[in-house]
């Protein structure tokens, strides 16, 4: 049974309603309330504001620096974009619009954390499905203020499909994306960051199940924001299906990314890869939980996973925490995670063939980046964070 | 070309170089020999301004300017170069980018606009080819997964393709194999001339064989206690350090 919210709602019945709402994802079809009035409710703010903060003490948010949620942040506008830049070489036919009608938000995987339930109320909402080939492009610009954003886009057997999540403007902005690769689907998901903006505040909450066959792309290209989470949850729940997670991150100073990943095969003959590289500047942070999780039915699993941070100096953070979950027995699993100064040995040695400290130091940056850069499949794309580094 | 007077150097706090004078000039090749922890390295590393090294008296002059106050950096444009003993790797960073980087900061400090790419492979061929390398070698990473001759080859490789007008080689001759030491040598002779002068550190007479010294000089006990023509490392081959010097 739904109860209507209204702006007639009182401050404890809104705060019920939402906790309620939290606890029982059973009733997520009863959620699309207008977040608007919700927030409205002052006790339902309240209430959210301290759920956000015991986040604090969960294992998975414990490294992220999240000060900035007890901002009195109030709701802003986002808003749709153009196509961007990166977009320019692709004929408009190509693009995929938006479908008319939203799925089911119970056909959504059972949120996990307040923000998902919260996002599931966003304001901007938009269903793509890709039946051939084509490219969904989600350009916004957060205009200040905490927005949410709630994309999902599935792929029909055997369809081609590139999804681009441009954020641009400034704000908390929080994007849930759910992607569904049908049988034998191909996506190619690229979520380049760059917000020159102060206080811009991106937190990306990514999904996808994947069916038999399928294979699923991410790329992750981050710089100039000052707080950035990307949590992907990939389930590999179809036989042969692979999915290949990259990041590179240039996390400069005061800045903070994030990676939270956790792949889930589920199914035999399934393939994982995550490679994500931190380059930290002083008073940077970096943080990065991967999590592999193989079910005891998916065997003949290849899953590997990699992540190094590279510290600008002493003053740079960096905190890894690899976890591997492996109920199958025939599997290869491998995991490897590796933090390091810039060496002043190398420095030294750069420096006595002429090349000054500044360069010599970026020369190492742009090394370290480009094994990611370097396999994205957009030139564009390589171009522009190759660029951000220099920055 | 270099003069070194007096030179007083310490490692954390413990004196290595005690009293050292040197003096090389333009077109010649000083061989400088001694036992191990003699301190030849720890020369090379104040030449060339690598930090942990205190120089607490002396003096070293390159050219007539005071080397010490030079940046390593300032001491490469200078024309000196340090062919390392122990070459470090770099990690994704491509021969052609680190010596694209290298010759760009010298033609900077030159007042010279950056090297257009064609001519900067074309000179980085040509060098490749004195020293026997497949030219494969200039897309791969700095070092990364070189073997230990592999290395010493890069060194020179890079000293060739900078063209400096003092070149220290430490060791460049330990863990080449016969052709490689031949390779190299030939190298090293191609780019001698009575503008150049060289600083062979070496263990072995096999490469003087080869690379003809001018001079030849002793260190040990953080001086130099001998200096002689070829002779002299003919000398010590036959001697050892004990019976030469009583070391
Ligand atoms: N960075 C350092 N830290 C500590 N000790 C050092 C350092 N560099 C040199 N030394 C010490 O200084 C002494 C001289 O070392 P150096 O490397 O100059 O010798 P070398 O003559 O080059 O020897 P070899 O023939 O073995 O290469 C040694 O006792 C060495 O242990
Ligand atoms: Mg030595």
């Amino acid at each position: 049974m739904s109860t209507p919210i209204s702006a007639s709602l009182s401050l404890e019945e809104g705060a019920a309603h939402l906790t309620a709402l939290l606890r029982d994802s059973a009733r997520m079809d009863d959620f699309p309330l207008p977040l608007q009035e919700l927030w409205q409710a002052q006790a339902a703010q309240a209430h959210l504001q301290q759920l956000f903060t015991e986040l604090r003490h969960k294992e998975d948010w414990k490294y992220t620096p999240v000060d900035f949620f007890r901002l009195p942040w109030a709701l802003g506008q986002v808003e749709l974009l153009g196509p961007s830049s990166f977009e320019s070489a692709l004929a408009p036919a190509e693009r995929v619009a938006p479908s008319e009608t939203l799925p089911a938000l119970s056909s959504f995987p059972t949120p996990a954390s307040p923000w998902e339930a919260l996002v599931m109320g966003a304001s901007l909402r938009a269903h793509y499905r890709v039946s051939k080939q084509g490219h969904v492009s989600w350009n916004f610009a957060g205009k200040g203020g905490l927005t949410t954003q709630l994309l999902t886009v599935s792929l029909e057997p055997h369809a081609e499909g590139e999804v681009w999540l441009n954020p641009q403007g400034e704000g908390f902005m929080i994007v849930r994306v759910h992607l569904h690769l049908s049988f034998g689907a191909q996506a190619r998901l690229y979520l380049p960051t760059y917000l020159k903006a102060p206080n811009t505040y991106l937190y990306i909450i990514l999904s996808a199940e994947q069916e038999a066959e399928s294979r699923l792309e991410g790329y992750d290209l981050t710089a100039a924001v000052s707080w950035k989470r990307l949590e992907v949850k990939v389930r590999l729940r179809g036989k042969g299906a692979v999915a290949h997670l990259l990041g590179a991150a240039r996390v400069g100073l005061g800045e903070s990314m994030d990676y939270a990943i956790r792949v889930e095969h589920a199914a035999p003959h399934t393939e994982s890869n995550q490679l994500f590289k931190s380059l930290v500047y002083p008073e940077g942070r970096s943080t990065f939980q991967g999590r592999i999780f193989v079910h005891r039915q998916a065997q003949k699993t290849n899953a590997y996973q990699s992540h190094k941070a590279l510290l600008w100096d002493r003053k740079a953070v960096a905190y890894s925490r690899p976890q591997l979950e492996i109920f199958a027995d025939d599997v290869r699993c491998t995991h490897g995670v590796t933090t390091g100064f810039m060496e002043g040995e190398i420095l030294t040695y750069l420096r006595t063939r002429g090349i000054p400290e500044a360069q010599a130091r970026q020369l190492l940056a742009q090394a370290f980046l480009e094994e990611v850069i370097g396999r994205v499949p957009h030139e564009g794309l390589q171009e522009a964070a190759r660029r951000w580094i220099e920055a | 070309m270099l003069s070194i007077r007096d030179l007083h150097v310490e490692v954390e706090g413990r004196p290595i170089l005690k009293g050292l004078t040197l003096e090389v000039r333009a077109g010649e090749v000083h061989a400088l020999m001694g036992p191990n922890g003699a301190g030849k390295s720890t020369l090379a590393a104040v030449l060339a301004g690598r930090e942990g090294y205190e120089v607490t008296g002396g003096e070293i002059l390159f050219e007539g300017k005071n080397l010490l106050e030079l940046s390593p950096e300032e001491r490469s444009y200078a024309g000196l170069f340090l062919a390392f003993q122990y070459p470090v790797e770099i990690p994704g960073v491509s021969m052609v980018q680190f010596l694209r980087a290298a010759l760009n900061a010298h033609r900077a400090a030159a007042g010279l606009d950056p090297i257009e790419p064609p001519d900067l492979m074309r000179h980085l061929r040509e060098k490749a080819a004195l020293l026997k390398l497949d030219p494969s070698f200039l897309s791969r990473s700095v070092n990364e997964g070189f073997s230990g001759g592999e290395r010493k080859k890069a060194e020179i490789f890079q000293m060739a393709v900078l063209n400096p007008k003092l070149a220290i080689l430490d060791e460049t001759d330990s863990g080449l194999d016969i052709d490689a030491l031949r390779i190299v040598s030939d190298a090293v002779n191609a780019l001698r001339s009575p503008e150049r002068a060289f600083l062979l550190i070496t263990h072995y007479y096999r490469i003087l064989q080869h690379v003809k010294p001018d001079f030849v000089h002793i260190l040990a006990g953080g001086r130099i206690v001998r200096s002689g023509g070829p002779e002299l490392a003919l000398e010590l081959e036959e001697k050892g350090y004990e019976q030469l010097i009583g070391a």
